[in-house]
Formats: C-alpha cells, sequence, structure tokens
C-alpha cells in the first residue's frame, strides 16, 4: 500500500489516528526546524537589517494563527511521543485508552494555556 | 434483505458489485457469501473452513473494518454491508488475497518449542506451573487470521517487516519456559524487518478478533531482545 497507509484512517481507531497525526505533526515540526535554521542564518547580515525584515513579517497579529497551529503541533507531538513510552517494552497495555483520554485532554489544555499566553504577548 | 456490497477483483480490474441477500437472525456474513456464491453468482470467490472463529480463513474487511466474516453477524451491521478484501496483502481474486508472505513470516521466527536436548527415542515430560503458562497462553489463540497485519502502518511501507503476528508468535515461544531457543528467535527479530520498526499504532492489537494484544507481544518480545543484546554488549 506503501506511504498512504500511514494516512489511513476510515473505519481506524483512535490509536491509528494518534499515529497518522504524530507523523504530520512531526513532518509540520521538521519543515518549521529547516524554515527557524534559515532564518537565523539572516543573522550573518552584521547589519541586521535582514533578520528585522523577517522578523516585522513573521512576528505580527497576522501570523499569529499559525503560531498557535504550530504550538498544537508540537504540544501534540510531545505529549503523544510521552504516552507511546509510556506503553514501550509492553507496559499498561492494558490501560491504553483511559491512557490516550488523559494525553488528549492534556494535549487541549496545554495549548489552550500557550494560546492564551501568546494572545496575551501580543496584546490581543 | 440486507445490501452486500463486494469488492470484486477479475486479476484485471476491480470493481463493486450489490448483491440482495434474504438476512436472518443470527445469519454471519459469511453465510451472506455463500448465499451469493450458491444463488446469485458462482464466480464469487473468498476463503473459509471452519466457519466458527477457529482456522482465521475469512478474514475480510467488513463495513472498513478487518473481522472474521464468520463470526460477525449481518443484523448487527445493518441492512447495508461492505465486503473488501484485507489490505496490506495482494489480491488475488475478489477476496482471496495472498498468505505465502505471510505464513513464510511466521515460519521465519521458528514457531515451535527448541530445546538443546531433543530425544525422540527417550522422550521426558517438561513440567510447567500454572503461573509458567500465564505468561505465554493469551499468544497461544492466535488463529492466523492475518487481520492484525493488514491494519499495520509499519506493514504497509516495507513488505518483509515481519508483522504482529509473527511477532506475537516469536514472543510466545520465548516465554515459554520449556523453550531454549530464544537467541535464534532473537536473531531474527532484532533485524530492521523486526520489533525496532513497531510505531506503535497498536490498531493490530484494537482488531485482533481473539484479542491476544500483538502490539504488546511485539513490545515485550522488545523488551526482551533489548536486554538480550544489552546482556551480549556487557558480557553477561
Ligand atoms: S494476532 Fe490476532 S489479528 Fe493477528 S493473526 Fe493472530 S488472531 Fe489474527
Ligand atoms: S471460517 Fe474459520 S475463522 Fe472464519
Amino acid at each position: 500500500m506503501g506511504i498512504s497507509g500511514w494516512f489511513k484512517l476510515g473505519g481506524r481507531s483512535v490509536f491509528s489516528w494518534a499515529f497518522t497525526f504524530q507523523r504530520l505533526t512531526g513532518i509540520v515540526l521538521l519543515i518549521y526546524l529547516l524554515a527557524h535554521l534559515t532564518y537565523l542564518t539572516s543573522l550573518l547580515d552584521k547589519t541586521g537589517a535582514t533578520y528585522e525584515s523577517m522578523i516585522s513579517l513573521t512576528v505580527s497579529r497576522q501570523f499569529l494563527i499559525f503560531d498557535l497551529l504550530l504550538v498544537l503541533c508540537g504540544v501534540f507531538h510531545g505529549i503523544n511521543g510521552l504516552r507511546i513510552i509510556i506503553h514501550e517494552f509492553g507496559f499498561a497495555h492494558e490501560y491504553r485508552k483511559p491512557i490516550i483520554a488523559v494525553a488528549a485532554i492534556l494535549i487541549v489544555a496545554v495549548w489552550l494555556y500557550a494560546s492564551y499566553v501568546m494572545c496575551s504577548l501580543t496584546g490581543g | 434483505m440486507a445490501e452486500f456490497r463486494v469488492r470484486r477483483y477479475d486479476g484485471f480490474r476491480s470493481y463493486w458489485q450489490s448483491f440482495e441477500v434474504p438476512a436472518k437472525r443470527g445469519m454471519t456474513v459469511l453465510e451472506g457469501l455463500y448465499y451469493i456464491k450458491e444463488n446469485l453468482d458462482s464466480s464469487l470467490a473468498f476463503r473459509a473452513s471452519c466457519r466458527m472463529g477457529i482456522c482465521g480463513s475469512c478474514a475480510v474487511k467488513i463495513n472498513g473494518k478487518p473481522r472474521l466474516a464468520c463470526e460477525t453477524q449481518i443484523l448487527f451491521l445493518g441492512d447495508k454491508i461492505t465486503v473488501e478484501p484485507l489490505e496490506n496483502y495482494r489480491v488475488i481474486k475478489d477476496l482471496v488475497t495472498d498468505f505465502e508472505g505471510f505464513f513464510a513470516k511466521h515460519k521465519a521466527v521458528k514457531p515451535y518449542l527448541i530445546r538443546k536436548d531433543e530425544n525422540y527415542e527417550e522422550p521426558k515430560e517438561l513440567l510447567q506451573t500454572p503461573e509458567q503458562l500465564n505468561e505465554y497462553y493469551v499468544f497461544t489463540l492466535c488463529i492466523k487470521c492475518g487481520a492484525c497485519y493488514s491494519v499495520c502502518p509499519a506493514a504497509s511501507t516495507l513488505d518483509s517487516y515481519l508483522g504482529p503476528a509473527a511477532m506475537a508468535a516469536a514472543y510466545r515461544f520465548c516465554a515459554d519456559s520449556r523453550d531454549e531457543g530464544q537467541r535464534d528467535r532473537y536473531e531474527v527479530v532484532s533485524s530492521s524487518q523486526g520489533v525496532w520498526r513497531c510505531h506503535l499504532a497498536m490498531e493490530c492489537s484494537e482488531v485482533c478478533p481473539k484479542n491476544i494484544e500483538p502490539a504488546k507481544a511485539v513490545q515485550m518480545l522488545r523488551r526482551s531482545t533489548a536486554f538480550s543484546i544489552l546482556r551480549g554488549i556487557l558480557g553477561w
């Protein structure tokens, strides 16, 4: 079936959904990391003009929504990753349903709190 | 009447075909398929044998999920039923998929007791306590239906991945107190096609009709393999 097998959601359980989103958020974070590193290379321009122009574009209220989505990706990837680590080596498989429910609640709570902080910082 | 939408494949093209099946209380999807074969279209191909959830031949995708056709009652699903072949296997005809690779993987993990003192002239009784039996008993219930492999995302990207069923079988024997073949099996399952490729999507445990938790078996095997590698490095 190839790589499309990673993104099969129809008829699958919440565990497959978590797997798929773990992959997707991983890809998003990788792209972000590359963009971030590219950004940092703008510091090579010692006058700081390139950096400033890029910052004025991306650190703005219009960009906030993308930042919030990026934080959601990070929070999901981190907390879901911890959930997977709990089950590594065969631990707590019998409790996988309550554990994934707790992980989902944590993801939403942490993301909402982070969004609140970010909105307040940007004067929202 | 229930409408059966069956995914057909004639070797060249794949298409859906609908059949009307008179559904009675207690009638299974497998009986529905037999009804179609006997009364509506004798060319329909599917696999089945025991009709009682023992042989593992009849696993197909029913309403989007892999299930045993002989253990799934039509009226529990409503009056519209879709039946498709399992994913991650090559389709041979209609609902019949190619299980050669699946069984080859099973064979590769040496799913039998390995003893250093094998002596058929003077066989000896190997005693086991109930606790020792409980260590692996649940994994003996696997009927090799292949449902777990069909939903495994690691298997979908690597044909040679051993998959949940084969590794559950490997764990079943490694955890058996009478067995002495752990090293042989660890060698097979610690390859790049084995335990390290599982990313814990856990869907195999969700679809297993025998509830044997193959995802747990893979992880338990990963644990024993890791300890065995560590012991090897430390020279214990
Ligand atoms: S582990 Fe479960 S799903 Fe997989 S082959 Fe065995 S019985 Fe079928
Ligand atoms: S026919 Fe044997 S398991 Fe269904």
